[in-house]
């Protein structure tokens, strides 16, 4: 679905250049739960930022569904975002002057779908993430757990292929955090989502079926979860993340 | 880093937030700086007595608009105190005290208000040159420019402003002394959850905000009597802030029922953006209607005066009429005349004679929007003028030569008539003989006044006709090189004895008739000054500011709307639809506070326009062409407010 093919990011100018992603190459498969990890400054929020078309690749290529996004114009990288992608962003990012259903419905409002369906696909999203009876509050009347469950609705709810997620567990405690990695994995197990999350949270990463490691834009290593259960293949991921000289947070 | 140092730096951050404010202040302030020269100018005062009564208007007028910028100045800083309730909190953190915040914002509001002053002077004698120069014309007196500086105005002018400036401080150093770190640090967080309380009490005040808006209307536009026009206004105000205040919740209500019609287009991102605003600004916005209905009236009520005394002037065609009903007293006038040498280059001496029905009267009373005084209240017939008197008028006012034929006769009305008398066919029956009507004619004739050429209208018949009906008014028209002065204007009042009418036309049945028409122009000029520059000088402050009230409240919205916007983004909207959502925010925003007063104003200002005598608002002045001009010249100004907004908006918070 997702084919990461040997980018390349720089900043800076010509004295002085910052190599933030550095010939990284992977591929996301149709259905996967696949997790990035990394340092702070590892550029694991550049390549997000690449695969999602806010920011542009200094070389190489990014495909999804078989669509390069580098040789898309301007004008239809938009369209693109919206019918393709779904966005989690650390601190939710929902509108507050719009209700859960609307923020959720904003979605389909974007791709013009046809108003009359709107209320009905929301609802039968949310009733699966279980916000179903929050839908007429506000952002500021619900939890951090709840808000960052309407994102993913609102992230999916428009048939978007791949779901976006930034640090999505960043700004929720640990009961929230669990509850919200397991609504990905139901998004991910039952509903056929594809979810590339970033993190620098090993927990967090543990939910995924693979976990790809970051260390100063190169790609580090990769770790499969296959059979194995959660809390090993936490464990696995701590022992990396050693390797990788991650710092205190990162293991703790 | 002292504390003076500090507040010019905010001072000068926060320029860029408020500068439409800071511009309104400053035009404010030239306003009321031109007005006051106006006030203690000698040169005016001595353009003609009446302009005495203008300092009390104009006093009058600049009291009311140090209340409402008073008003404004001190929302403004109180709306300043609480976006800035987060650094204010930060002071209180790092050890400063109440005392020395409230000192702070104190110097700075001292400082914009005193800048304000400093741009606000010149610019108002920019203005004030414009008044001087309007009156000027209006006297027709040369207008020179001049760089006036009056010492008084400019005192004037600062005590205004100290009055507005501390009445605002006071207000908000007791705002500032009471405040806690914490109220300050969690302020905006306060706010957002006080906007959905109590919704459904909101949805019945929708409901019945808006039907007391239809009744109101109603009321207003079929209002006979003073009582109903009250009550009418008073639903109007009902209707203005109980709308406001309920419309969050009315909105949300309607989409509820009809989900589909809320994602629609873009109608979620505007009416949820409206709905929210309203939801912690209804007062306000209400607030706002209420001064732009204000404004409106105000500037309607000045098109109005403006439009009679403009009528007024386009009337006149003689420069001097005397019209008495005994022929000594028009005799003497002549002589007074002769011997006072007064610059005539014409002049003619006629006699007006009683018709012989009033069936032009009675048809006119039934069909056209007419009413008269006569000479004779128990006197109801038309006007006769003869052939001859007519045709020497029509010369000494260089008129061509009307068409005449024996056996009809001609018809001289005010422009208004001319419609109705044309359907007028009936023959004049005399001894005998039938007149048949001929043409109609409509050239400025001296009809007007009660005492003029006929009642709004006369029949020009054969002399011989003339000849034997009753003499009703002996006239002495003339036309002048140059203006009648006001002092050879009362030499020969004097001359004629107290029953000449000192003013331009009384009205009282023992009074001879003289009239001036430099008087007239000179009289007009000082109800304009006196009436219409106060009223319009109002209703541009009014304008201003709720123009600025609303600015200030959108453009402090930036950070906001560049969040929404750069969500937008990330979602997958493309940046021509984030403008038209953009417009179309702002498009409804400022649209919202205007509707109600428009309605309100449509219906008043053309029942004040009805209320005038008829045939005075004609042509440039007819209440279409009034409407049209105060609701054009509001919206200009608004518009450059809005434009304003947008443009900046365009700017700060679409993302790249």
């Amino acid at each position: 679905m997702l084919q990461v093919r040997n980018i390349e990011k720089y900043y800076g100018n010509k004295n002085n250049v910052t190599k933030a992603l550095d010939r990284v190459s992977f591929e996301v498969a149709d259905g996967e739960f696949i997790a990035i990890m990394g340092a702070s400054g590892s550029g694991k929020t550049t390549l997000l930022n690449c695969i999602s078309t806010i920011d542009t690749v200094s070389a190489g290529d990014i495909l999804l569904d078989g669509e390069s996004i580098a040789e898309l114009p301007a004008s239809e990288l938009a369209k693109f975002r919206r019918e393709k992608l779904g966005f989690v962003f650390q601190d939710f990012n929902l509108l507050d002057t719009l209700t859960l259903e609307e923020n959720i419905g904003l979605a389909l409002t974007l791709n013009h779908s046809d108003p009359k369906g709107v209320q009905k696909q929301v609802k039968k999203v949310a009733a699966q993430l279980g916000i179903g009876d929050l839908l007429g509050k506000f952002p500021y009347q619900v939890s951090g757990g709840q808000k960052q469950r309407a994102a993913c609705a609102r992230a999916m709810v428009a048939g978007q292929s791949l779901l976006l997620a930034d640090e999505p567990t960043g700004a929720l405690d640990s009961s929230a955090s669990k509850n919200l990695l397991e609504i990905m994995t139901q998004m991910n197990q039952n509903m056929g989502a594809t979810i590339l999350m970033v993190t620098h949270d090993a927990y967090s990463a543990s939910y995924a079926k693979r976990v790809l490691f970051l260390k100063d834009g190169r790609l580090f290593n990769e770790l499969l979860r296959g059979e194995r259960s959660r809390s090993v293949f936490y464990h696995e991921i701590l022992d990396v993340l050693a390797l990788l000289g991650g710092d205190i947070s990162d293991v703790i | 880093m002292t504390l003076s140092k500090l507040s010019l730096r905010n001072a000068k951050r926060q320029a860029g937030d408020y500068l439409i404010y800071f511009v309104t202040v400053v035009m404010i302030c030239a306003m009321l700086y031109a007005f006051n020269c106006l006030v203690f100018s000698e040169e005016i005062h001595k353009l003609s007595g009446l302009l005495d009564n203008m300092t009390l208007t104009i006093a009058l007028a600049s009291i009311a608009v140090v209340f409402i910028i008073g008003w404004l100045v001190s929302y403004t800083t109180g709306f300043m105190l609480s976006r800035r309730s987060r650094e204010l909190g930060t002071y209180l953190l790092i050890g400063l005290e109440n005392k020395q915040v409230s000192r702070l914002f104190f110097l700075e509001n001292l400082l914009v208000g005193g800048v304000a002053l400093l741009f606000g002077v010149p610019l108002g004698n920019l203005v004030y040159q414009v008044l001087r120069a309007i009156l000027l014309t209006m006297f027709s007196v040369p207008y020179h420019f001049r760089y006036d500086f009056s010492l008084k105005a400019i005192g004037l002018t600062l005590a205004y402003f100290a009055a507005i400036y501390l009445f605002a401080l006071i207000r908000s150093r007791k705002r500032i002394k009471k405040m806690k770190i914490y109220d300050l640090i969690y302020f905006e967080r306060q706010n957002e959850t006080e906007a959905v309380k109590k919704s459904r009490n909101r949805r019945v005040m929708f409901a019945v905000s808006i039907m007391l808006g239809i009744v109101g209307t109603i009321l207003l536009m079929t209002a006979g009597k003073l009582l109903i026009g009250v009550i009418g206004a008073g639903c109007l105000i009902v209707f203005i802030y109980g709308f406001f205040t309920s419309f969050s919740s009315g909105v949300p209500a309607y989409f509820e029922r009809k989900p589909e019609r809320k994602y629609q287009g873009q109608n979620l991102l505007i009416f949820r953006t409206l709905t929210a605003k309203l939801a912690t600004m209804g007062i306000v916005m209400a607030t706002v209607s209420l001064l732009f209905t204000a404004t409106l009236l105000t500037e309607g009520s000045g098109m109005v005066f403006n439009g009679i005394f403009q009528g007024r002037l386009e009337r006149d065609a003689f420069d001097l009429l005397f019209v008495s009903d005994q022929e000594d007293h028009v005799e003497q006038c002549r002589k007074s005349m002769e011997a006072q040498q007064l610059p005539l280059s014409a002049s003619w001496q006629y006699k007006l004679y009683q018709g012989v029905d009033d069936s032009v009267v009675a048809y006119l009373e039934e069909t056209a929007e007419y009413y008269r005084y006569s000479y004779d209240q128990n006197d109801n017939s038309t006007v006769f003028m003869a052939y001859s008197d007519y045709a020497a008028l029509r010369d000494m006012l260089e008129l061509p030569e009307a068409e005449w034929e024996p056996d009809r006769y001609i018809i001289h009305c005010m422009p208004y008539l001319e419609e109705p008398l044309r359907q007028w066919s009936q023959p004049l029956s005399l001894n005998g003989k039938n007149l048949s009507p001929g043409g109609i004619y409509t050239e400025q004739f001296t009809q007007n006044l009660w005492n003029g050429n006929g009642h709004q209208f006369l029949l020009v018949v054969p002399d011989a006709v003339c000849m034997a009906r009753p003499v009703l008014r002996f006239v002495i028209a003339a036309m002048t090189d140059g203006s009648i002065t006001p002092e050879q204007l009362e030499t020969l009042q004097l001359s004629l004895g107290e029953r000449a009418a000192d003013g331009v036309h009384l009205c009282s049945y023992d009074w001879d008739l003289l009239y001036s028409k430099a008087a007239n122009v000179s009289d007009t000029a000082a109800w304009s000054a006196m009436m219409v520059f106060p009223l319009f000088y109002l209703a541009l402050t009014l304008a201003l500011t709720a123009a600025t009230l609303l600015t200030v409240q959108q453009l402090s919205e930036a950070g906001r709307y560049h969040r929404q916007f750069e969500l937008l983004r990330k979602l997958g909207m493309d940046r021509m639809e984030m403008r038209q959502v953009l417009f179309r925010q702002l498009a409804v925003y400022y649209l919202m506070p205007v509707i109600p007063p428009v309605l309100i104003a449509i219906p008043f200002i053309l029942d004040m326009c009805s209320g005038t005598e008829p045939g005075t608002l004609v042509g440039a002045n007819s209440p279409s062409v009034i409407l049209a001009v105060s609701l054009g010249l509001f919206f200009l100004v608004y518009l450059v407010y809005t434009v304003i907004a947008y443009i900046s908006m365009k700017n700060n918070v679409l993302p790249e």
